[in-house]
Order: C-alpha cells, then sequence, then structure tokens
C-alpha cells in the first residue's frame, strides 16, 4: 500500500536528510574525532543516537500539543539556554545518526518508520527555521557559518550596556579569567562534549569592531543529577557574554556554535564586555552584576572561584564513577539536547531526558572503546559503512566520497513499496547514574519542577504574543515609529543601563554616541 | 515483499573500514536474517515485532564470537582497561626507535607538534606524564610540580580539568589546535602543542618546546611539517629515575 506521504514532501524531507548530512560531515571532520581518557566519549555518542532514535518522534509529537516547532523557535531565540544554535541544529543528526545505525546492522530499512522519521525530521526544520529566522537561513552553514541570530533591539542592548576594557584592566583581566575557567566547567558538567558552549554572531560593531556572544548553559543544579550538590554554589544556570572585538574578524561561527577568528580570538584584542543570564523564565535577558564595571569585575572574580571548586568537586564525583555512569552521563547530555524545548512549553519530565530506554540499553554489550570509535569514525568521518555507499559514479559534496552520511527515504514507498510507519510508543528505561534530588536554579530563584514547568507554562513573553511576533527587522525598517515598534524596543530595553525607554529609533552610530 | 536477509545481498556493499565494526555489524546482520527466516514473517511484520527483537543476549554474544577470536580492543577511557582487561590491550608509550634528529645546538629533537598560540619565548621545563586519573588526583591533593609540562594522550578537556591552568605548558599526543584541549589551553593562556609526534621523550626529562612558531592554520599548514613545533631534550638534565 502506498505511503500517504507525498511526493512533495518526500523531496524535502529528503533534501533535508542530504542537508544534515552534508553539513554534520563538514563539522565532524573538522571537529575531527573526540577522545578522552575519562570519559568513554565514542560508545556514549553512539549510545545517544540509538535513544534518540527510540524515544524522539513520541516526545516530540507530545511537546507539539502544548506548543508548536515554530513557537519554541521564536521563545528560544529570545533568550540563551540549551535550546541554542548547536542543540537544535544537532536534534535531527542523532536522531538520523540512530537510524542510520540500525539500517548499517540490518535492524532496520530506510523505509522503516517512515511516520516517525517524516515527522521528526519536519519538526526540526520547523523549529529551526523559525530559531534563525532573523537571519534567514536554517543553519548557519548555509550563511557561510554565519550565525546572526539576534534581532536589532538585542544586539543594541549588549552593544550599548557593554562595559569598555583593555589589556590590564581589572575587568578585563577577571573577564579572560572567568571565561576560560567558565569553559573547562562546562566541558566537565557536559561529560566532555561542547554542547555547553554556543556563540553566536559575529554582529558589526563600528568600523573595525566585531561582537560575539558567547552563552554558556547547564551550569547550575538543575537538568543534570551530577550537578546536584556540587553545583550548588553556581549563581546561575547560563551565562552569556557579549565580547567586543577590535580587529579581529570571526571568519566562522559554525553549526555547532563554534568560532574561528582572523586573527585567532586574542583576549587582548577584547575592548568591551558585558553579562548577561536567561532561561525559559526570564522573558529576554537580565544583566548581572551589571552597574559598573567594578561591580561585575567583583562578580566574575568570584563566580570564577565558584566555578573553580565546582570543577574540582565535580572532577572528583566522576574520577569515582563506574563505566556505566560515565558512558550514561555522557549519552544523556548528547541525547538530551532537545530539553530544553520541554522547559520552555512547561513539560519537562526528567525521566523524559534522564533515561536510557531498554531498547537502547541491551546494545552496551557492543559498546567497547574501539567499537565506538570506530563505528562514529566511519558513520561521521569516513562515511565508509556499507550502508552509506551509493553507486560508483557519486561524489559527496565535500569529501568527494561515494555515498553520504544518512540513507535518504525511497520514493518507492510512494508506489508500491511496504514500509513500516514508526517505533512504537516509549518503553521503560533506566540509568546507573544517582537519582535528581535537588532544585532547578532559574532566574526566578531555585525551584521546584512543577514550580518551574508551572510558570513556564504561564509566561507569555511579549516578543512571542501576536501582534509582535510577527513584527520582525524587516517591517521595523518600514515602520519606525510605529507604536508596536517602540513598545517591543522598550520590552527588550527595559533593563538595560543606558537604553531603558530610548524605544525603537537609535542606529549604531546613537548607541556609540551613548556609550562615549 | 520478501523476507531477504537485509543487506546482505544490496548493491554498492563494501566492508567496513575497521575490524570491530565490520564483526559486529556482520554478525548482527546475520542473527537478523536467520531470525527473520525462522519466524516466516515479512519484513514489515517481524520488525515491529516485540518477540523477534535482538536482546542484550544477542549483542553479549557478538562480542564473545569477536573475543573468542582472540581480538582484543584498542582502549580509550582508563576506565575500560581497568574494570575489563581481559577485553583490551595494554596501551603502548612513547616509541624510543633510537632515530631521534638533533637540533642546530646539538638536542635531540623527541618530538613536534601543532602550536596552539604564539608566546614570547620557547618554554623550558620537565615533561611529566599526566594520562591516569591517579596522576591528577596525586597533583590536584599534593599540587603540581614546578615548571611541569604536561605529556598528555588525551584530546579532551576532561582529564586534566582541576589542574590544566597549573601546567607551564601541555604536550597532547592527539586531537588538533581545535581539540577541547586546545580550546581550554588557548583560554586559560597555557602554552600547548596538540596532535604532538614522540620519540625518545622519557617521564622527568628536561624538554624544551618550541612555544614561539606560529600556530597552525588548518586550513593551510597543518599538514606542513616545516610549520610543526619541536620539542627537544636538554642532554645531561632529567628527573627520571
Amino acid at each position: 500500500m502506498p505511503s500517504d506521504h507525498t511526493y512533495a514532501e518526500l523531496l524535502d524531507l529528503n533534501a533535508w536528510i542530504r542537508k544534515n548530512s552534508d553539513a554534520f560531515h563538514w563539522q565532524c571532520t573538522a571537529r575531527t574525532v573526540q577522545e578522552s581518557k575519562l570519559f568513554p566519549v565514542n560508545p556514549y555518542i553512539a549510545m545517544s543516537y540509538l535513544n534518540a532514535w527510540y524515544r524522539y518522534p513520541s516526545l516530540f509529537r507530545t511537546l507539539e500539543q502544548t506548543m508548536t516547532a515554530e513557537e519554541l523557535g521564536d521563545r528560544a531565540r529570545e533568550v540563551s539556554s540549551a535550546s541554542g544554535i548547536i542543540q537544535n541544529g544537532i536534534i535531527p543528526q542523532f536522531y538520523l545518526g540512530g537510524r542510520q545505525i540500525l539500517i548499517d546492522m540490518g535492524m532496520l530499512r530506510p523505509t522503516d518508520a517512515l511516520d516517525d522519521v517524516a515527522y521528526v525530521l519536519d519538526f526540526t526544520k520547523r523549529l529551526n527555521l523559525s530559531y534563525h529566522r532573523h537571519h534567514a537561513h536554517i543553519l548557519p552553514s548555509d550563511a557561510g557559518h554565519r550565525a546572526q541570530v539576534l534581532p536589532e533591539r538585542v544586539v543594541q542592548v549588549f552593544h550599548a550596556d557593554a562595559f569598555g576594557v583593555k589589556p590590564g584592566d581589572r575587568l578585563h583581566t577577571a573577564a579572560g579569567r572567568f571565561l576560560a575557567q567558565l569553559s573547562q566547567y562546562a566541558f566537565l558538567s557536559h561529560c566532555e562534549c561542547r554542547l555547553g558552549i554556543n556563540n553566536s554572531g559575529p554582529y558589526k560593531i563600528g568600523e573595525s569592531g566585531e561582537m560575539l556572544v558567547r552563552d554558556v548553559v547547564d551550569l547550575a543544579e538543575g537538568d543534570y543529577p551530577w550537578l546536584d550538590g556540587v553545583a550548588a554554589e553556581v549563581a546561575f544556570n547560563n551565562y552569556t557574554m557579549p565580547v567586543i572585538l577590535k580587529d579581529t574578524h570571526f571568519s566562522i561561527v559554525d553549526d555547532w556554535a563554534s568560532f574561528e577568528a582572523t586573527p585567532s580570538y586574542s583576549h587582548d584584542n577584547v575592548t568591551a564586555i558585558g553579562l548577561y543570564t536567561s532561561d525559559y523564565l526570564s522573558d529576554g535577558y537580565v544583566p548581572v552584576a551589571m552597574d559598573n564595571p567594578a561591580t561585575l569585575a567583583d562578580f566574575l572574580e568570584h563566580e570564577r572561584e565558584v566555578l573553580a571548586k565546582a570543577t574540582s568537586d565535580l572532577w572528583n564525583v566522576m574520577a569515582g564513577w563506574t563505566r556505566e555512569q560515565l558512558v550514561d552521563s555522557g549519552l544523556l547530555v548528547y541525547y538530551a539536547v532537545p530539553k530544553d524545548l520541554f522547559h520552555i512549553a512547561g513539560i519537562y519530565d526528567q525521566s523524559d531526558w534522564m533515561l536510557v530506554e531498554d531498547r537502547a540499553q541491551r546494545f552496551k554489550p557492543l559498546m567497547n572503546d574501539e567499537y565506538g570509535r570506530d563505528l562514529i569514525a566511519e558513520l561521521v568521518g569516513y562515511i565508509s559503512l556499507t550502508s552509506q555507499q551509493g553507486n560508483d559514479y557519486t561524489m559527496s559534496k565535500h569529501s568527494g566520497a561515494p555515498g553520504d552520511m544518512w540513507s535518504t527515504i525511497p520514493y518507492s514507498v510512494l508506489a508500491d513499496d511496504e514500509f513500516t510507519r514508526g517505533v512504537g510508543p516509549i518503553r521503560s528505561g533506566s540509568t546507573s547514574l544517582p537519582a535528581k534530588s535537588s532544585t532547578w536554579t532559574t532566574t526566578e530563584g531555585r525551584l521546584t519542577l512543577d514550580d518551574a514547568n508551572r510558570r513556564a507554562a504561564a509566561l507569555r513573553p511579549l516578543p512571542a504574543q501576536e501582534p509582535y511576533r510577527f513584527l520582525d527587522d524587516r517591517w521595523i525598517k518600514d515602520h519606525p515609529g510605529d507604536e508596536r515598534a517602540e513598545e517591543l524596543y522598550r520590552h527588550t530595553q527595559r533593563r538595560s543601563r543606558l537604553l531603558a525607554g530610548k524605544g525603537a529609533g537609535l542606529s549604531g552610530a546613537d548607541i556609540e554616541v551613548l556609550r562615549a | 515483499m520478501s523476507s531477504d536477509a537485509h543487506a546482505l545481498t544490496e548493491k554498492w556493499a563494501k566492508k567496513a573500514m575497521t575490524p570491530t565494526v565490520e564483526a559486529f555489524h556482520s554478525r548482527i546482520r546475520a542473527r537478523v536474517a536467520e531470525r527473520l527466516a525462522a519466524s516466516g514473517k515479512s519484513w514489515e511484520e517481524a520488525v515491529a515485532d516485540p518477540d523477534l527483537e535482538l536482546t542484550v543476549d544477542d549483542f553479549t554474544a557478538v562480542e564473545q564470537e569477536f573475543l573468542d577470536t582472540g581480538y582484543r580492543f584498542e582502549m580509550s577511557a582508563q576506565i575500560s582497561l581497568e574494570e575489563a582487561p581481559e577485553k583490551y590491550r595494554a596501551p603502548s608509550g612513547i616509541q624510543d626507535t633510537g632515530t631521534a634528529q638533533t637540533d642546530e645546538d646539538g638536542n635531540r629533537i623527541v618530538g613536534t607538534g601543532a602550536n596552539v598560540f604564539r608566546v614570547p619565548a620557547d618554554v623550558v621545563g620537565t615533561a611529566r606524564l599526566v594520562s591516569t586519573v591517579d596522576v591528577v588526583l596525586d597533583m590536584l591533593t599534593n599540587g603540581v610540580p614546578d615548571d611541569t609540562i604536561a605529556i598528555i594522550d588525551d584530546s579532551g578537556g576532561t582529564l586534566t580539568a582541576p589542574i590544566l591552568q597549573s601546567f607551564t605548558g601541555v604536550v597532547c599526543m592527539g586531537g588538533t589546535v581545535r581539540s577541547h584541549l586546545g580550546i581550554l589551553t588557548r583560554e586559560y593562556g597555557v602554552p600547548c602543542l596538540m596532535d604532538a609526534r614522540l620519540d625518545g621523550l622519557h617521564d622527568g626529562d628536561r624538554i624544551k618546546v618550541e612555544y614561539t612558531k606560529p600556530p597552525v592554520d588548518v586550513y593551510a599548514t597543518e599538514n606542513d611539517p616545516s610549520a610543526r613545533a619541536r620539542i627537544v631534550k636538554l642532554e645531561g638534565t632529567s628527573d627520571a629515575e
């Protein structure tokens, strides 16, 4: 019986699958296969793909009963959380990774779980289109590795309120040390992966400056149970540090929210910084200790000490873990990349994100270090698995290899080929890790999960409400004096030191005058 | 649809590049095909039938069959070898071929690597192997010895997380300048070589590392041998016992 999907739908889905293949291949080969003496990284990556395959379809269908992918993208764009560039973009990659492993094992055919595959891919496409609405690309790689996700009204606040610094200043020094410690802690809290670190931009500042917005997320007591206790003193779950640099061009801000600069990023070239926090409850960015440069330096110096202690304490915990605990923690960080979408919708459930389903658990006996390493290397690097091979004339986008990372859906399902619809409902799961016991650290304080979900469900951020939701920068251009534009800008500016109440009429040059 | 053995008859097929993937996946395909044939069901019926699913016992058997051939896995994480030494090969140490060349001052060149960022002067220090949790724990407890140039066989950022900033320099035997360790050393301002190839370096050797070399450009000079920074052993000066 032919599928009820249309030809146009499958054409679009297969193009999205192929875009994901090409984009992920560039990222994976640029960043190399990751390794660690502490964490069995590649085994946990492979396990995360399998967990995603079995669980994402049901979870996303439930999510969209509360909030659509498009609205989730709109909400996520207004804050810095674990629903950023890398997380939103990588959801389909992990899901397709699970599918490809199972196809290569002969446990699945590309015609299987057709409705699930179509739905998950469509969901992720709509999510990313919405999240990246401002620059109207679906991934940073489509923009030549540039990620200008923020509208003018947000960038203006970051620009205006950033404190000027120069090498040798107390604040300049404190910011550099804070960023180093923050990065170190984020790699550890995320079990060796980069999912805690997001960068967006760059944004042009004057003639020779560029701003990079540096986000580091999921730092405090929250979703990851291993942060209970050790992260009790970490003040905020998410930090955003806009940094303005002179004489530096950010040539790459990629699909994993990593950056490269020409010349190389040097803290000596940082001329201004700010610090903010935000999350699914904050309705925009909240300045942190931004009263004056001294208060910010005080905070950064203190918080660096807090993070240094949390790093040592957490390392001591992790150094005592079993191999299974090290695998479970990493695989859950990877698998849980969509989790903040559920926070935004107010339906986050710890059992949805911190358990390994039985259908994935059964693969653990295979996951020795060498198999994990070689499977991931072949799957996303060499494109050398038999299931990935195309005909002899095929040359894939970046490598010219005769194959592609993710298998497309055969069009034969539109004719007389058989297919299956899905993987069925979520089954029971388990974890070797201790259960979550603490509260959740949010911008509204430390909350129980029920309270956090209730507040999130009740939140109606102005920029996500109609008519403001659809007042983008192109509309602003033609309506600079419109009261709706003024209201939208004043809302974003309401916590700004220099721009509060200034409205929609300012240019970049006006901001420079205000900063002088 | 037929109940053919999937993937065994596909066009444009090829073997996996690596022995473990080929061994595991070919064995799993065979089990799927056997189970499908024995069931008498179509693929669509079988793939949705929980009673026909491969179980943890199947995957345990797949691994055991491969181990029974005498194959032993390469380890990556230290814990893997500790918990299942019967499954893994012991890691090989730093090679010493005895063929290392000397620099213009007559010092033995014991390695080269990709410089992460440039510093004003080359760095002299004591090479100390940092590749286990126990070594890190000792340094965390008792302090990192002065002038330590950490020799690390792990391009990740977690093993050395609590002590990284205390190193005088880092030489990493893996990864690239864009690996997590490269990113972190740049943030901390700790001089670092990535992708180091070592020959004749021993724990405790007094070494000088050419951190003044321009940073490697991954798009231009990554594969250029002349762009690699050198590590030389300062002869007659070793803390090795």
